[in-house]
């Protein structure tokens, strides 16, 4: 049997095309996905609308009125030869200030019992992660990050819990999020950042950048508060 | 917007939008009010136009039974009301110039998931932009041929979806013959279906990849599930067809209990139902054009 040649290229619908990598959550596989979006990008294509990346894979959307199929993905083979030349954008590390445990990360101890370590160690562990954002997914621009320590691996709540406040700090299997608004949610949270990472005022809604780092290091719940009166801009350094 | 993880958002029925502003003379992004199922009553605070479209909700006027599709006169104190679920779920209400709603990010859409503005509650008073341009005139009425056949009997019409491979022949089989009943538990997010389980051979759970507006997906119970408006942009579970774009208005005005059926079409056919379906509206908007 042959091996899969990736990135798989397809029409979808009316007036998409979805270009998939290698079918895993990988930073070198996500890297090549980003890499395509800024190739795009910078291209120019007239019939190009707009495109959403993901893990692996990156949708992207096209007036078929404004070109032919063939050309359409010709520009789309062409921008992947290009992507694989082009640098990357400067990363950027957010450190947001965290309140860990409490009512503000209520799955610590979860954490902590299913690991075989103490609350303060996944705290610890939670604080000093810098952790890549792979996309913005789901619903206003919620930050998808990965590279989580084995230690903080934990399945998901069977049920969602109904609302967890926005801001919040968590993980799921291999995944970690910060809730950008209220939502339910069945990760397991340990702390929240009162800094706003969605601004429906702003445009863009939020700073993070695919490619961007986080870290959520941990401060007293006063002084999460106050910080949280800042915009999210403020909390960018060099990563 | 959606790199930014934001919902397309907007009417769950854009044709209908379309054709009532055309009908007021409006922009065509000028804001009206969506009216999900019945109860709604309104007083007229000034005297103006108002016009609906959409789904029949028994619309009434001072009590009087009142046609959909043609512009009202109202002046102070006149009620305009929504009183029985004949055809639709979503009515459309206009007003001469658009509805004053605040923008957020360039949009007037109300986003709930996203807390982004908000239903309207009782006693609230919106008001009406001031009309630019062409005044429409009482009594105008969108011809009957522009009118929406919101008959959903006739198939919903779908190309292959992103993982249709995900799906056994037979899965394929009866997801394309079954008939589906609409879910009481549906929203803007979303239209849940009851019926047969569609039959996979891997998954049901991806890694989380895009959700195209249209995307129907086929979670862990194997009842489909419809993507609309207000869907989140990307998702966990294989997702075995798309719906066309032709049939989304129409599927936006699904009611719970509605029986429906998903019929795969090639996407040349697609194309030009939606190439026929735009015609027919850049016709209307002509039709009504002063």
């Amino acid at each position: 049997m042959n091996a899969t040649q990736y990135p798989i290229i397809r029409l979808l619908g009316e007036d998409s095309i979805l270009v998939e990598f290698e079918a895993k959550v990988n930073w070198e596989v996500n890297t090549q996905v980003r890499r395509l979006l800024n190739a795009l990008e910078s291209q120019n294509i007239e019939a190009y609308k707009m495109a959403l990346p993901s893990y692996r894979s990156l949708l992207i959307y096209f007036d078929p009125d404004k070109t032919s199929d063939e050309l359409m993905l010709s520009r789309i083979h062409a921008a992947i030869t290009e992507s694989q030349l082009q640098d990357d954008p400067e990363a950027r590390l957010f450190r947001l200030p965290t309140v860990y445990g409490g009512d503000h990360g209520p799955d610590v101890d979860r954490l902590a019992e299913s690991s075989g370590i103490t609350a303060e160690e996944v705290i610890q562990l939670s604080a000093n992660l810098k952790l890549p954002i792979y996309f913005l997914g789901f619903i206003c621009s919620q930050a998808y990050m990965g590279d989580i320590p084995i230690e903080l691996q934990t399945p998901r709540h069977a049920s969602p819990r109904p609302l967890v406040p926005g801001g919040s700090f968590g993980f799921g299997g291999p995944q970690a999020n910060i809730l950008a608004v209220d939502s339910p949610s069945g990760l397991n949270y340990v702390g929240r950042t009162f800094v706003k990472v969605f601004n429906p005022d702003n445009f863009p809604p939020t700073a993070f950048r695919p490619g961007d780092y986080v870290q959520c290091y941990a401060v007293d719940e006063k002084t999460a508060l106050e910080t949280g009166a800042y915009p999210m801009e403020e909390f960018i350094e060099p990563f | 917007m959606l790199k930014y993880a934001l919902a397309a958002c907007g009417a769950m029925d854009q044709t209908s939008v379309r054709l009532i502003n055309s009908l007021l003379g409006n922009q065509p992004t000028a804001a009206v009010l969506e009216i999900t199922l019945i109860g709604l009553t309104m007083k007229a605070l000034d005297s103006g136009q108002v016009a609906v479209g959409g789904a029949d909700l028994g619309l009434k006027i001072n009590g009087q039974p009142a046609p959909r599709w043609t512009i009202h006169g109202v002046k102070e104190g006149d009620v305009v009301g929504f009183t029985k679920l004949n055809q639709g779920v979503r009515a459309y209400l206009g007003v001469a110039g658009g509805f004053d709603a605040p923008e957020i990010l360039g949009s007037r859409s109300v986003y709930l998931r996203g807390s982004l503005g908000r239903p309207l509650k009782q006693g609230d008073e919106i008001g009406a932009l001031a009309q630019t341009g062409n005044y429409a005139h009482t009594g105008k009425k969108l011809p009957q041929r522009f009118i929406p056949n919101l008959d959903m009997t006739r198939p919903f019409r779908v190309l292959p979806g992103p993982q249709y491979d995900y799906f056994s022949p037979k899965g394929i089989d009866i997801f394309s013959t079954a008939v589906y009943t609409v879910s009481p538990v549906s929203d803007r997010q979303g239209i849940r279906t009851d019926g047969q389980p569609v039959e996979r051979i891997k998954g049901p759970d991806i890694i989380t990849d895009p959700t195209p507006i249209g995307a129907i997906q086929v979670p862990g119970s194997g009842l489909p599930i419809l993507l609309h408006r207000d869907a989140q942009v990307t998702g966990g579970y294989a997702k075995i067809a798309l719906l066309c774009r032709a049939d989304m208005d129409r599927a936006g005005q699904l009611c719970p209990g509605d029986k429906i059926r998903f019929q795969f079409v090639d996407r040349q056919t697609a194309l030009s139902m939606l190439n026929e379906h735009e015609g027919l509206l850049a016709a209307a908007q002509k039709a009504l054009a002063p």
